[in-house]
């Protein structure tokens, strides 16, 4: 009699197991405030030269002028996802002229979007000048990064002292882009 | 795109499976006890199983984070729990998953002896395995970016992906040599009906100072995801009216139209003393040999991308910027250009290794019973069980203590405890229940966890029926 209460207990204990499992709270539409915000960083734009290469045939060119076309920032992922971006530059001259770097944005019908210019002070005595730009991207201008399909780079030396073969000194440039992304089901 | 990422990271987060199939590993009350161990105890003159119902089996679980952990409505920000459960886990956390469902079975024994000694069982069933382990590094990737990340890899490696669907027609064979020794083999045929895997990439994206910008980042990539199946399926997807014709392909490729393949498992039961026994198996020795409908895509490249130089691109040269820029936008698009091949491959079975350390105990009063006694007369039985599986990045182990135990004439349950990759307090309940010659079985595990099942690492369920025709009851 005994073995068979010990029995029947088992029984109980194994269908209440069976049918009594349970759940706490759970609500799954959580998943709708997912949201990922990466912070991406990538190496742009660089030169390092001597003075010299401002030398055609030995005579100074003023300024050098390259277009590139691009179209990362039109892709759906970025258009998307980007809520900012920072251009960062830093440069180190060290010849007797100045020098400026002027970059515009411009989309597939030629227009300029945006530009912006980067101004290196000359080295009086050949000692690095170091000086930094960081362009910012935003609103309006965010807007405009994600329209441009071409960025052209206008380098231009700046009134100074004349560039010969014997000029000393270097001009140097490096740039990286920081992207701010958030990725999520609502932006 | 971000809802492809949301999905990666939630399902990565999401249930895993295992094969262990404790419970039913050793109770031999229960024919489908035979697939585990071809070579195990037989109670039964013959049997079958009741189509589609005989088998039914599920198991999902994750090592790491749980599906509370995750989304638990407890106040806690969701980002901050994905976060959490992200940092909480590691490259060899996996979630994998395993459900079968035996179409047809059956099994009878025959021998010259006065005693049946031998036995046949066959069946077809139709399995699902899959297997992914968190991709640590691209989730941390995604959900940080490379800023804060400098000098620090981001392993291809942690890419690890294999999954299919297979029917699996088969015939065993079981032969009690004598009292001691029992041994079994069974043979089997695979019809692949899906295949997918990505469980050898390689290489790594990394960011570091560089010399002439910022950084320089190094890719150096070789990842490759194998299809068999598959193609055919998402082709016909573009017209509605082709799903007809897919529900037939696809019963097609149960009944061995998909990618074949062979393989045997091997058991062996020994009886040590009256009550100490000792059983082993081997399970899925082969290989499917993926042929027919195979597409293959790699990515494959080395690049180091220092940014560009528009305004001298080239001192001395000639070169353009223009035509500078575009051998920079075709060098990204060969690293990171899908290539997509046909080539056949060959994958192994998740090879399955059990074994069993058996004592039993307690005979039954004879004044409770007017049957005639058996040598497996015992009413208790207690043992060690270990269980191996052959896995894409290391085997998956568990360890079970159990205790069996008949109940009543028809109804034995079995008891497990587990130590595994998922949690170190598993236990599980079986019960098996014959009504004149029908037999019901169900089991599951984890019960400490079905408390909040949302917080289990794992959880299995089996069930079946089948029709028994007993020894004991001639």
């Amino acid at each position: 009699m005994q073995k068979q209460i010990v029995n029947y207990s088992f029984l109980v204990i194994i269908l209440y197991l069976i049918f009594f499992s349970c759940t706490k709270e759970i609500d799954f539409d959580q998943a709708d405030d997912f949201e990922i915000s990466p912070v991406m960083e990538s190496s742009l734009v660089f030169f390092d030269e001597p003075a010299n290469s401002f030398l055609l045939n030995n005579t100074e060119i003023i300024s050098i002028k390259d277009s590139i076309k691009i179209d990362f920032f039109n892709n759906e992922f970025i258009v998307d996802n980007l809520i900012k971006a920072d251009f960062v530059f830093e440069t180190t001259n060290s010849i007797n002229k100045g020098f400026q770097l002027q970059v515009d944005f411009i989309n597939d019908t030629e227009e300029q979007l945006h530009t912006f210019t980067i101004r290196v002070s000359p080295s009086s005595d050949g000692s690095d000048v170091l000086s930094n730009h960081v362009e910012e991207f935003e609103g309006d201008t965010l807007t405009a990064l994600k329209s441009t399909r071409k960025l052209v780079f206008t380098l231009s030396l700046l009134p100074g002292g004349p560039i010969d073969q014997t000029t000393r000194g270097r001009i140097k440039l490096e740039s990286k882009a920081v992207f701010y992304l958030n990725i999520g089901e609502e932006i | 795109m971000r809802r492809f990422i949301l999905l990666f990271i939630v399902i990565s987060c999401h249930f895993s499976f295992s094969q262990n199939k404790q419970l039913l590993y050793g109770f031999s009350d229960i024919p489908q006890s035979l697939l585990l161990n071809p070579g195990g105890n037989i109670k039964n003159d013959w049997y079958f199983g009741i189509p589609l119902l005989s088998h039914i089996h599920a198991n999902v679980g994750i090592t790491g984070s749980t599906v509370y952990d995750i989304f638990a409505n407890d106040g806690i920000d969701f980002n901050t729990k994905l976060q959490n459960a992200v940092y909480g886990m590691g490259p060899r956390d996996f979630f994998n998953g395993n459900q079968q469902l035996e179409i047809l079975s059956g099994g009878f024994s025959f021998g010259s002896s006065y005693e049946k000694n031998e036995y046949i069982s066959f069946g077809l069933y139709q399995e699902l395995d899959f297997i992914t382990y968190f991709p640590k590094d691209f989730a941390v990737l995604a959900l940080e970016g490379n800023q804060n990340n400098i000098n620090r890899p981001f392993r291809a490696h942690h890419l690890s992906v294999a999954a299919e669907v297979i029917s699996v027609l088969h015939l065993g064979y079981n032969k009690k040599v004598n009292d001691h020794f029992t041994f079994g083999v069974r043979g089997k045929i695979y019809s692949s009906i899906a295949n997918i895997r990505s469980t050898k990439n390689q290489g790594r994206f990394i960011t570091v100072v560089g010399q002439n910008n910022f950084y320089d980042h190094i890719f150096n990539l070789d990842l490759e995801l194998r299809t068999s199946g598959l193609a055919s399926l998402i082709d016909d997807d573009d017209s509605d009216t082709n799903s007809d014709a897919v529900v037939k392909d696809l019963k097609r490729r149960i009944l061995f139209g998909g990618n074949l393949g062979l393989g045997f498992d091997i058991g062996f039961t020994r009886r040590l003393n009256e009550q100490w026994i000792w059983d082993a198996s081997l399970l899925d020795i082969g290989f499917i040999s993926h042929t027919k409908d195979v597409e293959n895509y790699k990515i494959e490249g080395d690049y180091v991308f220092e940014g560009i130089n528009p305004i001298f691109p080239d001192t001395g040269n000639v070169q353009t910027a223009e035509a500078y820029w575009s051998e920079i936008e075709d060098n990204f698009e060969d690293l990171f250009k899908l290539d997509t091949t046909t080539t056949k491959y060959i994958t192994w079975r998740p090879l399955k290794l059990n074994t069993s350390l058996n004592y039993a105990f307690g005979k039954k009063g004879y004044e409770d019973c007017n049957c005639t006694r058996s040598e497996n007369s015992y009413q208790n039985s207690i043992g060690l069980q270990l269980f191996a599986m052959s896995r894409p990045k290391q085997p998956q182990l568990a360890l079970t203590a159990y205790y069996y135990r008949r109940l009543f004439n028809g109804l034995q349950i079995k008891t497990t405890y587990t130590i595994d990759s998922y949690s170190a307090n598993n236990i599980g309940l079986g019960v098996s229940a014959n009504l004149g010659g029908l037999n019901f079985y169900i089991m599951a595990d984890n019960f400490l966890e079905l408390k909040n099942i949302y917080n289990a690492q794992s959880v299995s369920l089996q069930l079946g029926f089948n029709y028994i025709f007993n020894k004991n009851e001639d």
